[in-house]
This record gives C-alpha cells, structure tokens and sequence, in this order.
C-alpha cells in the first residue's frame, strides 16, 4: 500500500507469514469441511481467536495478537484480512472464532453476556453464528419470518428458519436475528448457546467457500431467557437491525478484502506456474487497484463509520475483481489447466461467493448511487 | 456438416442449443460430441465428455459439481493436437450449448425471483433487475451470432471467455441459492470446467 505505516507493515508482515498455514489446509477443508479436527490447533486460528477476542476475555496473549489487538482499526483488520485470505479465505472462514457474532456481542451485549460468549469460545473448538438469512427474505432481511414469541414466563420462544448461515450447524453459540411484533424496530438479536431445545441444523453444500460451512437451521420454539437479548440496555433504536447495520458496515470491507486476498492468490498461483502467461501484469495491477481501494475505504470507514459510500465501492469492486481475475486464471494454464491445478480450481470456485456475502452487488449498486447522489464520491 | 473441415450448418448449433436449453448440459456436450474422436482432438491432458459418452475403457476422473451433471473427464494422454478444424468445430458447438444453457437457467432465474419480494414489492419490479436480465439476452443474441461467424480458435477461446461471463451474470441473478452445490445453477459452474478442457487459450482480458 502506498503510504503504509510501520506498524501496518507490521501487521501485514505478520498475517503473510500466518496465511501459509491456511494455504497448506486449503484442498483439505474444501474436500471435506466436516473433517476440522487436525486443523482446530492451528496456531493461525488461535491467533485469529486471539485477535476477535477482547484483552479481558483472552486466553492467550502472543506478540502477533498484541499487534493486531482486539478493537483494531478497519484499516488494520484490512490489511491483516488481505494476507489471510491471499492464504486462503475459506479455511480463515472455517476457523471457530468470534467472527461476525462477536462483532454484535460487542455493539450490543451486556458485560455479562460479552463473558458468556468469550468464555464458551475458549479452547478453539466452538463456532460462532450470525443467522439473518432466511430461505425467503436475504437482501430484504428486515421482512424476516423468525419470530420471538414471549413464553408466559417472562421469557422468550424463538421460531423459524435460517438460510446460509455460516458455521450454523456446527455452532455452538452465536446470534439469531428474530422479530417480536411487526415493525422494523421489533427485531431483536438473541444470543443462542447450544445445545438447546427446538433447535435444528444441517450443513447445505456450496460451490465453493466450502469452509464457511453455510448452514440451514430450523427453530420450534427454542426457549431464549429474556437477558439473552442483546441491547436490552440500549434505547428502542439501537437494538436488533442497527446492531445489524453496524456490523455490516464493519465487515463489508473485510469481505472486499478477502476477495482481493483471493484475487492476489490467482494471480500469483498462474505466474508461479505459467512465467510467460498473457496479460499477467494487467491482472496483477488490477488486483492491486483493488486493494489500494480496499484500504482507502477502510480507513474513511474509520474516520467515518456511519458513511458507507466507499466501503460498498470496495466490495462492488473487489468481487468483481476477484470474478475477473478467476475467469483469466482459468484460460491461463492452457487447456484441462483447471483439473491439474485443483487448489487453482477451489479459488475460481470460492472467488463467486464474495458476490453474496455482507450484500449482493446490486444492493452495494443501490448504496454507492445514493452515496453518489449525496455527495459521497472522491474527488 | 463436416467434421474435417471445421464448417458447421447453423441447424447443428440451433440444435445444440435446443437441446441444452431443454435438457441441459450434458445432454448439449452430448450431441456437440457426436461423431468426435474424442481423444484425437481433444487439445488437454483431460477431455469433458458426458458420462455415457466416455469411451469404453479409457481412464476417467471425476469433480464433485461435474458427477452429477453427468460428466466426465477423460484422460487423453500423448501430445495433443492444437489447432485442428475439428476442435474448432467442437468449440462453436460447445458455445451453442452454453448459450442454451443460460437460456435454461435464465428461464429458471425468472421463475425463482417472481416469487420473491422486496419491500412488499415483487423483486422482479425492480429496475436494476430488469435491466440485468435484458443485458443478458441481449448478449445470447450477440454472441449467437458471433458464435456463428467466427473462424479461428482465438475467437473462440475469446468468445468462451465471454460466455463464462454471461454465466456469471446469470448466477448472480439468482442471489446464493445459485451458490449451492445441489441447485441447477451448478451447470454453469461446470461449464466452465468443461470449456476449460476444449478450449482453453490464453484470451486477451
Ligand atoms: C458464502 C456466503 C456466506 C454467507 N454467510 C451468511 C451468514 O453467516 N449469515 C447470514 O445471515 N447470511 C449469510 N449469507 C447470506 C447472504 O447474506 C445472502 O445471500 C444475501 O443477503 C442475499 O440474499 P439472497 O441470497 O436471498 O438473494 P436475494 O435477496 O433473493 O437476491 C436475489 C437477486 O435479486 C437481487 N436483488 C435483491 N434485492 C434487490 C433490489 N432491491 N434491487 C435490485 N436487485 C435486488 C440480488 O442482487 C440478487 O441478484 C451468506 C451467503 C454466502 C454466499
């Protein structure tokens, strides 16, 4: 990056060195996702854990955590996810960790519930959820089915399905998204630990980002204590769907940056393999461009974190980046190039998938023309 | 139609694409390879070929999205032919049969987003929307006809290259439903992996 500070070299000397670790699990996660157990010690995923988790709430505290501490900027989480995911971005996903729930737990939850969701993540084998999407409302999630019902007790019932959630089936507490009456401010997030009653998931296969391990999940009356709620604190307005907001605009640009990463994989895969192949450094300065936007919106996110306008750019641009650095890969290596470059393959596969996540390109097109229409563009 | 001399009637590719667009890709890969000694002309190491097609006791391999599909991949060894006027004629085939196979999966993304809604309002009332699936057809209609007219394999790595794409503007349509691994959309993922053994060639971006 032009103009990188010592201290974000440091950082993104510290996450490449880390990323080999991911790349050397890459073919397997994806050829199995349900096989975890000889890549749960990594010492890259304690150190992601390490990272996601408050200093209170730490089990460990390595020098490449203190460089990358909890609450970190988004520039610095950008920088760090970049490397991760030129590692490989769907074994960063299959890691237990707080991930996009701790995000919330940290806007939302209580001290109390902040413990409780820390505490059960220690040990490295329990992971995380975020259940917003359901079967029939993804981009229009504030129309969500999920219903929190009160259970006569002062508690709560909670009821539908999810679609796509990551680590769903395999979570062991996270953060469910539900409605208690009909307006959008009614819709509340419920820190859920497992194993509980009326709860059902099952892993549903993707494409590619297999170590997401996208999940369906069902509830039928799964009981929520009332002090599970996250925001119980907090006014009407900062609840459940602000909650949400915020963390969208906190991880979009992260999912911009795990294209890049992924987009950079590609590049350098077909130029370690193919010296001469065509176009390669058109490619490479594409990818480049990307990531130099990647953290430009990154750091105005941190200046200005209400303000999406570039953060969507990013994102926009990022996945498309990564769909056109797959599709020249896949021509590069010659004919049958693909079924003699597997991990090659994986990444063409897992490149689509950043088009979906943190909102498809067409919500991002909607949020750029109104960021461009109210005076958000650079110069 | 002549297999030696790379010249195709425009029936064979309609039907090609006919025949993908109704029964899908393996049904197209099919007829696009009738009468092709497969492991002759195929350009790679491997050849995707449907698997009732694969010949009698050559080594296969398999790919977890492509099984399914009906497909194969098999092992063409020796050093390959390059530029014949038989692959030629496969790779027009084979875009005929990609084109039908956005059109299947066109028809599919319509018929998936009228029943969903956005704001109380039919997704498919949405203009981004609309506009996306008329640059899709638009582009069936172009390429169709550049399909038609293009005499060499550097076209028609080119061309592969932007029906990749067309499929991915079809994909995205489908939001990630389209990104699993057991929904129809999976044909357009193997495609490229099917194209990728015939024709694969380094395309100007
Ligand atoms: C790898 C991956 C990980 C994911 N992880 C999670 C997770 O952990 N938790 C979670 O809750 N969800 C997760 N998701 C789901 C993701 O958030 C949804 O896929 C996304 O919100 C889109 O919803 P949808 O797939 O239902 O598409 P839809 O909203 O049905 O969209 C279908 C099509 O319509 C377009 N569209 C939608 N609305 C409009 C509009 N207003 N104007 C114009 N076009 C529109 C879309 O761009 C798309 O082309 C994940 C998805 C993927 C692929």
């Amino acid at each position: 990056m032009t103009g990188m500070d010592a201290r974000l070299q440091a950082i993104r000397n510290a996450t490449r060195v880390a990323s080999e670790d991911l790349r050397a699990r890459a073919l397997s996660i994806d050829a199995d996702p349900d096989a975890m157990e000889a890549h749960l010690d990594s010492p890259v995923f304690a150190l992601m854990r390490e990272v996601g988790t408050p200093d209170a709430y730490r089990e460990s505290h390595s020098a490449s955590g203190e460089l990358l501490k909890h609450g970190a900027s988004c520039l610095e989480n950008a920088v760090g996810t970049v490397e991760l995911a030129r590692g490989d971005a769907a074994v960063a996903l299959a890691c237990p960790s707080p991930a996009l729930a701790g995000v919330i737990v940290d806007l939302l939850g209580t001290e109390k519930q902040q413990e409780l969701f820390y505490t059960r993540l220690h040990g490295g084998r329990t992971w995380t959820f975020f259940a917003m999407t359901e079967p029939r409302h993804g981009s229009d999630a504030t129309a969500m089915e999920t219903r929190l019902e009160r259970d006569g007790a002062g508690d709560w019932l909670l009821s539908g399905r999810k679609l796509y959630i990551g680590n769903g089936a395999r979570g062991g507490i996270g953060v469910v998204f539900g409605r208690t009456g009909p307006s959008p401010l009614s819709i509340r997030a419920a820190l859920i630990e497992l194993p509980a009653a009326g709860w059902q998931g099952k892993r549903v296969d993707t494409i590619g980002l297999r170590g997401a391990y996208l999940s369906e999940l069902s509830f039928d009356k799964v009981p929520v204590r009332s002090d599970m709620l996250l925001g119980q604190h907090l006014p009407a307005t900062r609840r459940g769907m602000w909650g949400a907001i915020k963390t969208f605009n906190a991880m979009r640009v992260q999912v911009a940056g795990a294209a890049v990463g992924t987009a950079l994989a590609m590049t350098e895969y077909v130029a370690e393999h193919h010296k001469n192949a065509t176009g390669a450094d058109l490619v490479l300065a594409r990818a480049q461009a990307a990531r130099e936007l990647v953290f430009e919106a990154a750091a105005r996110t941190d200046r200005d974190p209400e303000r999406s306008y570039l953060s969507c750019v990013a994102k926009l641009g990022a996945a498309r980046v990564a769909v056109q650095t797959a599709r020249w890969a896949s021509s590069a290596l010659g004919p049958a190039g693909l079924l003699e470059h597997p991990l090659l393959e994986k990444w063409i596969r897992d490149s689509c998938g950043f088009e979906f996540m943190e909102g498809t390109g067409n919500i991002q097109r909607l949020h750029v023309s109104r960021g461009y229409q109210a005076g958000d563009a650079s110069v | 139609m002549s297999a030696a001399t790379g010249e195709l009637r425009k029936s064979c590719m309609r039907e090609c694409e006919l025949v993908a667009r109704s029964d899908g890709l393996a049904a197209g890969l099919g007829l696009a390879l009738l009468g092709v000694d497969v492991l002759a002309v195929a350009p790679g190491r491997w050849a995707a070929v449907p698997s009732r097609q694969a010949p009698i006791g050559a080594k296969t391999r398999t790919h977890r999205l492509a099984e399914p599909e009906g497909i194969v991949f098999v092992a063409c060894p020796g050093d390959r032919p390059q530029a014949t006027p038989g692959l030629l004629r496969t790779g027009k085939l084979l875009a005929a049969v990609r084109l039908g196979l956005v059109r299947r999966l066109l028809d599919l993304a319509v018929e998936h987003l009228a029943g969903r809604t956005t704001g109380g309002e039919p997704l498919l009332s949405k203009q981004l929307l609309s506009g996306d699936i008329a640059n899709v057809i638009a582009d069936v209609e172009l390429l169709r006809v550049y399909a038609r007219c293009q005499h060499d394999l550097a076209a028609m790595a080119e061309l592969h290259r932007q029906l990749g794409e067309l499929g991915w503007q079809v994909t995205k349509l489908f939001g990630a439903i389209g990104y699993l691994a057991d929904y129809p959309v999976r044909a357009l993922y193997v495609a490229v992996l099917v194209a990728d053994t015939w024709l694969a060639g380094e395309a100007a971006q």
